[in-house]
């Protein structure tokens, strides 16, 4: 009953994936830049309730995508940003970040040689500027119950393009996107499904802490909107098995994602092969540009010995999730807390 | 009560002037709503709202009788919603060449009162209207909405009848319009507290919380699908989802045994008066496993009283103002509760 409209500004752009369906069962909504979702509302929200007058400085721990959407809602708003991230920062990332007017401060690699590693690292220099400046914002984003409500815009989409879902495949992180959209569901849909896609060595479903290559994904530490209850099903995924998704993703539906999409991608392809009469969406975060010389490129994966291995069939599934494979597996949580779940391996190792 | 469904008294000549003609109006009533709550009004503020579920087999009729001597409304005693109602309308033709001062207000209805059927919106919308057919200018759907709100503070949508509509029904204005009409579906309509009166006015506004309004926003979605794509089951969803996350404010002890019941039978879903006892149980007709006899005997052994049985989209308005209907006993009123099972 309306007709199309324009955007008001170029962040209201990119509330909304687009759905497509790669499948007869299976659908995949595909963001430009996911945390525009959160990054919008949070900041919003903080304007209306008068938290973010003129003076004050938004500030942020990031070295990823949130911040480029902070960078960008700060400019519709025109507010100053910092930004603490770390050296691994992306390049580009750097230069677009700046270029948008934000303040990007990297801690340097002594620093991170702390436990917790660079999160903890960037968290305490956070709060130092925090308690230089006089008026600052920080959205929180892995504490900001804001973060997970943000989703509902993408919930109520959903809805109105599908009418029925029966299960959500996501990549989790701060737990936002996949704990806000699935609650949101939920509300119609008390049935529908949700699994989650990690990487190894995160500490998000009881892997040991350790390096991850697999950006855009996983945690060292557990973030506090992180709900462990909505998930049916867990998966970790290494980097091998999302890069090669990822490409065959590209190569098969010419969707251009990145491997955090490909990783959710392997996962929901063979939940919804697995169950044809099931309706199935896979959140797909970003897009590939960013990974163009990486995970787009032949003899970068050859060189890291990325195709080594084939891409599985199927996962292992794993009895025990605290004890890491090696490669692809998953796990059936069934909506349990993370100390139950816990408590019958004798806590994470 | 026994004013509303009796005769209408005699007219006091005293107030009327002769010479002058009477304006007619008539609205139906509701069956309480699919989907209530708080939900964005696209310019970024929250707003209370709420879909109503028509019942066209149900009305009330007005008759407006002007007087050029006497200012102020005489109505019926009881329904000052409605003389108040026939004031604001008034004021609204105060730029009319020839104005009625005041008047009087005779009302006909056949809704039961206080149990979320909308009594009082639909008295206040007929009303409006009676004084509006009376100056000979017709009122638009959306303004005999905004009257009716200020008339009786939060209205249903009754007046808007050519579409489906979220109407923010303490600011009197349709926040977005779903479609032309409902799906083809039947509701069997029951009270869940027969005998028990709500009175609206004295029920606090619901205070949601930030969750619950994201959980609104999830549901108008689904409910623009199910209306577009006449969508049953989906619209069953929504209402029941709607209700559970209301049983917060207004609980009803027999939702959740409803619920249950309609499954059994092959409903689509229940939904509530948020303001009364009434609630509805949907069923897709189109649904081969539909058992709606099976469903009617297991309402009463619940112990709740059949009020009516719905078909919203297949009923003509032009067959409901008929104004002989409205003088025929209420079938609401005649119908009694069978004895309970546990009697046995």
């Amino acid at each position: 009953m309306s007709i199309r409209g324009s955007f008001s500004e170029a962040t209201d752009a990119y509330q909304l994936p687009r759905l497509i369906r790669l499948g007869p069962n299976l659908y995949a909504a595909c963001f430009t830049l996911m945390k525009m979702v959160p990054a919008r509302f949070i900041l919003r929200r903080a304007a209306e309730q008068g938290m973010l007058d003129a003076g004050t400085v938004i500030v942020e721990t990031t070295s990823g995508t949130f911040g480029l959407a902070l960078a960008m809602q700060a400019v519709h708003m025109d507010r100053r940003l910092i930004l603490v991230s770390d050296p691994v920062i992306d390049e580009r990332l750097y230069r677009r970040l700046t270029d948008l007017g934000a303040v990007v401060e990297r801690v340097s690699v002594e620093q991170g040689r702390v436990a917790g590693g660079y999160q903890a690292a960037r968290l305490t220099r956070l709060e130092q500027i925090m308690a230089e400046l006089d008026a600052t914002f920080c959205p929180w984003q892995y504490s900001n119950p804001d973060n997970p409500r943000a989703y509902s815009t993408v919930a109520e989409y959903f809805l109105e393009c599908l009418g029925q879902i029966d299960c959500i495949v996501g990549p989790v992180g701060s737990g936002g996107s996949m704990c806000g959209t699935v609650r949101h569901i939920r509300a119609l849909l008390p049935e529908c499904r949700a699994i989650g896609v990690d990487s190894h060595s995160s500490i998000l479903f009881g892997h040991p802490d350790g390096p991850r290559e697999l950006r855009g994904m996983g945690m060292s530490l557990m973030p506090a909107n992180m709900d462990h209850r909505i998930f049916d099903q867990v998966h970790w995924t290494t980097p091998p098995a999302a890069y090669q998704a990822t490409r065959q993703l590209h190569q098969r539906h010419a969707l251009f994602m990145g491997p955090s999409s490909g990783a959710a991608y392997l996962a929901a392809r063979w939940w919804a092969d697995a169950n044809p009469d099931a309706l199935t969406v896979v959140m797909m975060p970003d897009e590939g540009y960013r990974y163009q010389d990486t995970v787009y490129d032949d003899d970068w994966l050859r060189q890291r010995g990325h195709l080594k291995e084939a891409l599985p069939d199927d996962p292992i599934l794993a009895a025990d999730p605290t004890r890491p494979v090696g490669s692809w597996m998953a796990y059936d949580w069934n909506r349990r807390c993370y100390a139950e779940v816990m408590s019958a391996y004798g806590g994470p190792r | 009560m026994s004013m509303r469904l009796g005769e209408p008294r005699p007219a006091e000549p005293e107030l009327l002037t002769p010479g002058l003609s009477a304006g007619i109006g008539y609205s139906i009533a509701h069956h309480g709503e699919l989907l209530q709550g708080v939900f964005d009004d696209g310019a970024g503020r929250p707003r209370r709202a709420l879909v109503t579920m028509p019942l066209p087999g149900r009305g009330s009729r007005a008759v407006f009788y002007p007087s050029q001597s006497h200012w102020g409304v005489v109505g019926p005693p009881g329904l000052t919603k409605a003389r108040r109602a026939a004031i604001y309308a008034l004021r609204e033709f105060s730029g009319h060449p020839s104005p009625a001062k005041g008047g009087r207000v005779e009302i006909t209805s056949n809704v039961p009162h206080g149990i979320g059927m909308g009594s009082s919106t639909s008295d206040v919308t007929a009303t409006i209207k009676a004084v509006a057919d009376y100056h000979g200018v017709p009122l638009s759907r959306e303004e005999v909405g905004r009257l009716a709100v200020l008339a009786e503070v939060a209205s249903d949508s009754v007046m808007i009848d050519d579409r489906v509509v979220l109407f923010a029904h303490r600011d009197g204005v349709v926040l977005e319009t779903f479609g032309h009409r409902l799906p083809p579906m039947v509701v069997i309509g029951c009270d869940t507290a027969p005998g028990q009166e709500v009175e609206t006015l004295g029920l606090p506004p619901a205070d949601y919380t930030d969750a619950e309004a994201g959980q609104f926003q999830v549901l108008r979605g689904a409910l623009r699908r199910a209306i577009a794509t006449e969508d049953v089951g989906l619209l069953g969803k929504v209402a029941t989802a709607s209700s559970r996350i209301n049983q917060r404010y207004l609980p009803k002890p027999g939702l959740e045994p409803l619920i249950e019941l309609g499954a059994r039978h092959g409903g689509a879903g229940v939904q509530i008066a948020h303001s009364g006892t009434v609630a509805g149980l949907i069923f897709d007709p189109r649904r081969p496993d539909l058992d709606l006899g099976g469903c009617l005997q297991r309402i009463a052994e619940l112990g709740f009283a059949v009020t009516d049985v719905i078909e919203p989209a297949y009923q003509q308005l032009k067959q409901l103002n008929q104004p002989s209907q409205l003088n025929q006993p209420s079938p609401y009123r005649q119908w009694k509760p069978p004895a309970r099972l546990a009697a046995s």
